[in-house]
């Protein structure tokens, strides 16, 4: 990975401050790395290196820890429950993911018109990021309700077929993938607004005096300054979907029979009802390797000569 | 042909704002009614709002646990801007030794899964005695929002002209002088952005705050988790309660609105 260009870029002009500050400001730097790092190691690498220690234990709350070493794993990996999450959780994925891709795409072009008023519609759509998943998930249950619920009433109302949203297996993951939807397609939109701040005006205007068509100004105007933020949004909903918790736990409690169940859900559990802490940090660590599998697929393949820029934010 | 294009445009704005704006309005609706019209078939959009339902969220649990989820997320965030700003400054300015792998490092762990450092997290503080209390989470919010903070100020301050710097070093400050009345001034919308996320996302967290407290520290999404299993579901009280949480949030957003859109492209849009 070419990570030296970030420090060669800087090499010059970084030199010269480091020149005129001279060596008796070694302290600065301390303060500058030192405390973050220090903390940061002790928030990430020691309890990552305890929950890999514990996964070789069959160890219970308030019972003695024995040494089974890759007994959980056996056990996760044989069992019916682990893979049906594993599905469920990267299915939620894919689906969740490219639908907000293609809607943040449609509605950041929507947004980025300007007239009076549309300052105030940036806001509400912006608005249901900001709010907590699991909030969003205990109204949408409210809406989902099969007697008394807005959604059925509606559907109804167009002449439509009531759902039973929440207690069918396959309605249930539907819903599950509606809320996601609904709640970051404005992360996505928000992303491609910023890429679009950035195109160039006299490009634009270059465009319309040559009559291009859209599709043409789309790829060879908006595209390059649209694939970056666009990868970034790929990547946040990618890992934020892989470990979604709060969004099935409360909008389905991970029913029915499992089938809204992701991973993070099943160690929840393990954790959490059946103390098998063992366990839960068996699960926990299939977790951070998918996690780590996809991240390094999505920044490798979608840009391989640009996989830099994902590491500096630039 | 182009007033049409515009008229449309505008209608699909609308469209879209609505279907964000719906669910929402629902649940402030839902706040506003008693338990007869919340569960009413069909349901009922006119009817003579009642405020029994915030009476009731006032009379709950429910302030205590706003008031920590505030303790909690504001103690997490100023943590973690003092430190982010503190090293993404330093990753933007000093190459130091394996700071690509270590800035690597430090945004890979906004990717870390909440539930890979529940179970040792509870552990620990079960050790220390720490669980159900506000430092127990103050902490562990800290590693999510501190490699945010490196990760988005790293940019604000990449684009700082070093000339900026280099100017008022000449005039006889020192390299913390210049950190604190240059860069950071210059870094403001940077640090505002950073600032309303953090808030943010501690506020919003659900799993850690959930394993981690029990009673004393809990937070208000973890007390609403309570409210529903412990007396059925009492709709009206949680919308009510939901629609409180809200109103900070909202809030933040309508602060940092102009600068959400800039922020998310990391200082390149001027």
């Amino acid at each position: 990975m070419s990570q030296e260009a970030i420090v060669s870029k800087r090499a010059g002009p970084a030199t010269a401050v480091e020149a005129a500050a001279g060596l008796r400001d070694i302290w600065w730097r301390r303060v500058l790395f030192v405390p973050t790092i220090g903390l940061l190691i002790l928030l990430a690498i020691v309890p990552l290196i305890f929950s890999l220690g514990i996964s070789l234990f069959n160890y219970s709350i308030g019972s003695r820890a024995i040494w089974i070493g890759l007994r959980n794993y056996i056990s996760l990996f044989t069992d019916p429950q682990f893979w049906l999450a594993t599905r469920v959780t990267v299915q939620f994925t894919i689906v969740a993911v490219s639908i907000e891709v293609v809607l943040g795409i449609l509605f950041g072009f929507v947004m980025n018109q300007r007239f009076t008023g549309m300052s105030v519609i940036r806001l509400i759509v912006f608005l249901p990021m900001m709010l907590a998943p699991f909030v969003v998930g205990l109204f949408w249950r409210f809406m989902f309700d099969q007697t008394f619920g807005i959604v059925d009433y509606l559907l109804t109302r167009i002449g439509l077929q009531a759902i039973p949203w929440l207690i069918h297996p396959f309605w249930a993951r539907v819903a599950v993938v509606i809320v996601d939807v609904w709640q970051w397609t404005p992360f996505v939109t928000l992303l491609v607004l910023a890429g679009l701040g950035t195109v160039p005006t006299d490009l634009l205007e270059a465009a319309t005096l040559d009559r291009a068509s859209n599709w043409m100004k789309f790829r060879q105007i908006y595209w390059p300054y649209l694939r970056f933020p666009l990868l970034l949004a790929l990547l946040f909903r990618s890992i934020d979907t892989l470990k979604m918790f709060d969004l099935p736990f409360i909008l389905t409690g991970g029913g029915p029979g499992n089938y809204t169940s992701t991973l993070s859900i099943l160690g929840y559990r393990q954790q959490i009802m059946f103390f098998n802490v063992g366990m839960a940090a068996a699960i926990s660590w299939v977790v951070v390797i998918i996690i780590n599998i996809v991240t390094n697929i999505l920044v490798r393949l979608i840009t391989p000569a640009k996989a830099e820029q994902v590491h500096t934010g630039l | 042909m182009k007033i049409f294009k515009r008229v449309l445009g505008i209608g699909l704005a609308l469209l879209v704002a609505a279907l964000f704006l719906f669910p929402l309005l629902w649940v402030v609706l839902a706040s506003f009614k008693t338990k007869l019209e919340l569960l009413a078939v069909p349901p009922v959009f006119i009817f003579k709002p009642t405020l029994q339902n915030y009476i009731n969220a006032f009379r709950s649990d429910f302030p205590m646990q706003v008031r920590n989820s505030l303790i909690i997320a504001v103690s997490s965030t100023v943590i973690s801007i003092i430190l982010g700003s503190l090293t993404a400054y330093g990753f933007s300015r000093y190459s130091i030794k394996n700071g690509d792998f270590l800035q690597f490092w430090i945004l890979s762990l906004r990717m870390l899964p909440a539930i890979a450092v529940v179970v040792p997290f509870y552990l620990v503080f079960r050790a220390l005695k720490l669980l159900d209390t506000h430092i127990a989470l103050i902490l562990v919010y800290c590693l999510t929002n501190i490699s945010f903070a490196v990760w988005v100020l790293k940019g604000f301050f990449d684009e700082i002209p070093l000339e900026l710097e280099e100017a008022a070093m000449l005039d006889g400050y020192s390299p913390p002088q210049v950190f604190l009345r240059v860069a950071l001034p210059l870094a403001r919308a940077g640090l505002a952005t950073t600032t309303i996320f953090c808030l943010i996302q501690s506020l919003n967290e659900f799993l850690l705050a959930v394993s981690l407290t029990t009673r004393v520290a809990e937070t208000a999404p973890v007390g609403l988790s309570k409210v529903q299993t412990l007396m059925g579901v009492d709709w009206g009280l949680l919308s009510a309660a939901s629609v409180i949480f809200m109103i900070p949030i909202v809030i933040f957003t309508i602060i940092v609105r102009n600068e959400l859109v800039r922020g998310m492209s990391f200082g390149r849009m001027k």
